[in-house]
């Protein structure tokens, strides 16, 4: 006997009876409905995690065959139950696996891959960063691939906004340097070149009588000319260029864009002739509040986008200005039904000296000036065009209540 | 002696009970069923009847039948792991004491783990067991009644007693048509240790009326019935043996037993010596010894084996253990202790080694190592 020898009591055993697995059962199912409902609560939780991703999720056998998907699939693809069909086949709509497959990648280094796609959804183009991991079982080696896929075409789009903003920054500030440093010889040659005007007269009194004193004055007179009006030019051209750069306290007063408009057709009224200013229709919402600018500014960006819509439409077509509010904004549209913009101009449009007119008749300065000043008054100048039916341009201003004080 | 107890399994009693055996396996709900024999059966042809029954029910099987009489512990842990690595759900045991105490010792270790050794002793079964039904082959072990396993320990050389109500098998099948296979030889050793079972669980000190009605019916019927059975084979005597053998095991179950016991077990440990055998050795000599404390059971003992009174007790339970000892003589079986035990066996260390057996307990006279040299000395 091991620890406390038999007595008599213990072979009656009356505190002993045959063991049944009642007890056992009872503690094992207490046991399992425990740990059940802790599994229960675990698979809410991961669930609750799982649906919280944002990205669309799918899980991917080795033949590209689509396991499972998550509740996003459906939000971004139209096909109902893509499970058990082939992942080319759901997101590319192909027949054969891609040639640049992330998951092939993924299981040929062991590692994530991630890639960038097109996919073609609703008829629109859509970027698509792919992350194919290999989902491993304990032993390390990988039996299916999660694919996370996130939709980056505002992403990218954003980025390229970025780049251009910061792009025409440097530009400005750029241009608006030279600008400043031919200022100054541009202004003497300007004033010797009046100087010299100014003294033609005593220059032709000291010449001797006869034809050829007559034609050297003329040539004199001509080339001075010559030199101030392209001074001139030169001059209004380095005016527009120092809008690039940042420019000094200015006050803000309220302008009214209805009056704006009407001034600048005024304005206009010279240089239109009866046929073409009947081409211009007009669609001013009087309900339109005041925003706060520069209405000399503003002025400018108005005639510059009139006048390159007027190169558009050739004498044939119309042009509609029309302004309106949105919940932020106040839009000045300015439409056309001219030649429209090439799509490969859309992002050189606001360059400086970027323009499609032969040289000597533009100077590529307007548009890029309209997007300087558009820009300081907190605002946006966007473009929707298509080639050969028009090109409308939106000029959208912050309404008073929303401008950023800085 | 206060509050006593009886528990028995259920028992099946009856010929061609043995097809129940499949039935209440299902309902025990086995699918795979872990069948315990002992090799000397697998030659009587009972075994392939059991198959049948059970494969008509589509139960699975495996058997286990290295089982030597005397059952080691080596043998235990075997088959707990065949049992372990076949998964098995139910134990069924075919035979004679010996592989009903293994597949008991099986079904423990299989079901709470560790050696068999660990649960030497009373009540130390912390955990159910897989069902057991139980078809005893000879009418005397009653291991398929009661809550007794004994299991030799082979390096200390001893045998173990693993004492749990949790042992009781859940079925007893006790089919007497398989007793109709058995030689003379097996039928006179197991009557015998089946009335040494009936004689000691009514001397014993537990012993009360309800396990005293079983010792004195198995003590009648053997008395009755065996030598009627050795003369003419019938099944209608060895079904009256089958019963006595069940009423004794449900008395000695409940009621413990004595001394005899205790020495044949610890023979059996030392020398491997066939426990049926030891019996008509040593219980005259025992009821003598104890014959101080209860003249007047031992008297009713005397009573039923020479079929009337004397004129005292002392003088019927005298006359009664001589009658005994010349019925023993009469059956050839060997009644004296040098037959079985060699010359230079000590036998002083024999019965320290049984002075630790639970059996000891329910002897109704207390007993020393020099009681117990005392009764060898005299059974030489």
């Amino acid at each position: 006997m091991k620890n406390k020898t038999t007595t008599l009591e213990d072979i009656i055993g009356l505190e002993h009876t045959k063991l049944g697995f009642f007890g056992e059962l009872k503690n094992r199912n207490a046991e399992l409905r425990d740990s059940n409902l802790e599994l229960g609560r675990r698979q809410r939780e991961i669930q609750a995690i799982l649906d919280g991703i944002t990205d669309v999720m799918a899980v991917v056998s080795f033949n590209f065959t689509l396991i499972s998907v998550n509740h996003v699939f459906g939000e971004v693809f139209s096909q109902k139950d893509p499970r058990g069909d082939f992942c080319y086949r759901v997101f590319r709509e192909r027949e054969t696996p891609c040639p640049d497959c992330p998951m092939v990648i993924a299981r040929e280094t062991n590692q994530v891959c991630r890639k960038l796609h097109i996919y073609s959804l609703g008829g629109k183009n859509h970027q698509f960063e792919i992350t194919a991991s290999p989902i491993r079982w304990s032993n390390g080696r990988g039996y299916r691939f999660l694919l996370l896929m996130r939709d980056v075409t505002r992403e990218k789009e954003y980025q390229a906004r970025c780049y251009h903003a910061e792009k025409m920054a440097t530009i400005g500030v750029l241009a608006a340097g030279v600008a400043h440093e031919i200022n100054n010889p541009l202004t003497a040659v300007n004033g010797f070149a009046k100087g010299l005007q100014r003294r033609l007269p005593r220059l032709e009194a000291c010449l001797k009588e006869g034809r050829a004193s007559a034609e050297l004055m003329a040539d004199f007179h001509e080339y001075l000319e010559t030199i101030l009006s392209e001074g001139e030019r030169c001059r209004d051209i380095v005016q527009e260029l120092l809008t690039f750069s940042p420019r000094k306290k200015v006050v803000f007063a309220p302008v009214d864009l209805r009056k704006l408009v009407l001034e600048v057709l005024k304005l206009l009224r010279y240089q239109l002739n009866r046929r073409t200013s009947r081409l211009i229709c007009l669609e001013l919402d009087e309900a339109v509040p005041p925003i706060m600018g520069v209405g000399s500014e503003l002025k400018q960006v108005l005639l510059n986008l009139i006048f390159n819509s007027l190169d558009a439409i050739r004498e044939k077509g119309t042009i509609t200005i029309r302004t309106c509010r949105t919940d932020s904004w106040v839009v000045l549209s300015i439409m056309d039904t001219g030649c429209g913009i090439p799509a490969e101009h859309l992002d050189k449009l606001y360059d400086p000296f970027f323009t499609t007119k032969p040289v000597g008749q533009g100077t590529g300065i307007g548009l890029s000036t309209c997007y300087n000043i558009i820009r300081q008054h907190q605002g946006k100048i966007e473009v929707d065009s298509v080639e050969n039916l028009g090109a409308t341009f939106h000029v959208k201003l912050p309404l008073p209540s929303m401008v950023k004080h800085e | 002696m206060g509050v006593l107890k009886f528990s028995v399994p259920e028992i099946f009693f009856g010929r061609e009970s043995l097809k129940y055996s499949s039935i209440c396996a299902r309902r025990l709900g086995a699918e795979k069923i872990f069948f315990v024999t002992d090799p000397g059966l697998e030659q009587s042809g009972w075994i392939d009847v059991i198959f049948e029954i059970l494969e008509e029910k589509n139960l699975g099987w495996v058997h286990y039948s290295n089982v030597s009489s005397n059952p080691r512990d080596w043998q235990i842990q075997e088959g707990a792991d065949l049992y372990r690595e076949e998964g098995c759900d139910v134990v069924i045991a075919l035979g004679g004491g010996s592989p009903m105490d293994a597949a008991k010792g099986i079904a423990l270790v299989a079901s709470n783990g560790g050696r068999v050794q660990d649960y030497e002793g009373a009540n130390r079964i912390k955990r159910p067991l897989p069902p057991m039904i139980f078809m005893p082959s000879t009418a005397g072990s009653g291991s398929d009644i009661s809550q007794f396993a004994i299991v030799t320990d082979v390096e200390r050389h001893v045998k173990m007693s693993i004492i749990s109500r949790t042992l009781v098998p859940n079925i007893s099948i006790i089919d007497p048509i398989l007793l109709t296979t058995k030689p003379r030889e097996l039928i006179i050793s197991s009557a015998i240790d089946a009335f040494s079972h009936a004689v000691e669980s009514y001397l014993s000190p537990i012993a009360f009326p309800v396990t005293e009605i079983h010792s004195l019916k198995a003590m009648e019927l053997i008395m009755k019935y065996l030598p009627r059975a050795l003369e003419t084979g019938s099944l209608d005597d060895l079904e009256q043996l089958s019963i006595a053998g069940t009423s004794a095991a449900m008395a000695f179950s409940n009621a413990g037993l004595g001394v005899d016991h205790a020495l044949a077990h610890s023979l059996g440990g030392m020398l491997d010596v066939v426990h049926g055998l030891i019996h008509p050795v040593l219980l005259p000599h025992v009821m003598r010894y104890n014959m101080t404390v209860c003249q007047d059971k031992i008297a009713d003992i005397g009573r039923i084996v020479l079929g009337r009174s004397l004129g005292s007790a002392e003088a019927t339970a005298q006359a009664g253990i001589e009658k005994l000892e010349a019925y023993f003589d009469s059956l050839k079986v060997t009644t004296r202790l040098r037959s079985i035990v060699p010359d230079q066996v000590n036998l002083s260390q024999i019965c320290e080694m049984a002075i630790q057996d639970s059996c000891v307990l329910s002897n109704p006279r207390a007993v020393t190592v020099g009681d117990m040299v005392g009764i060898c000395e005299a059974a030489w």
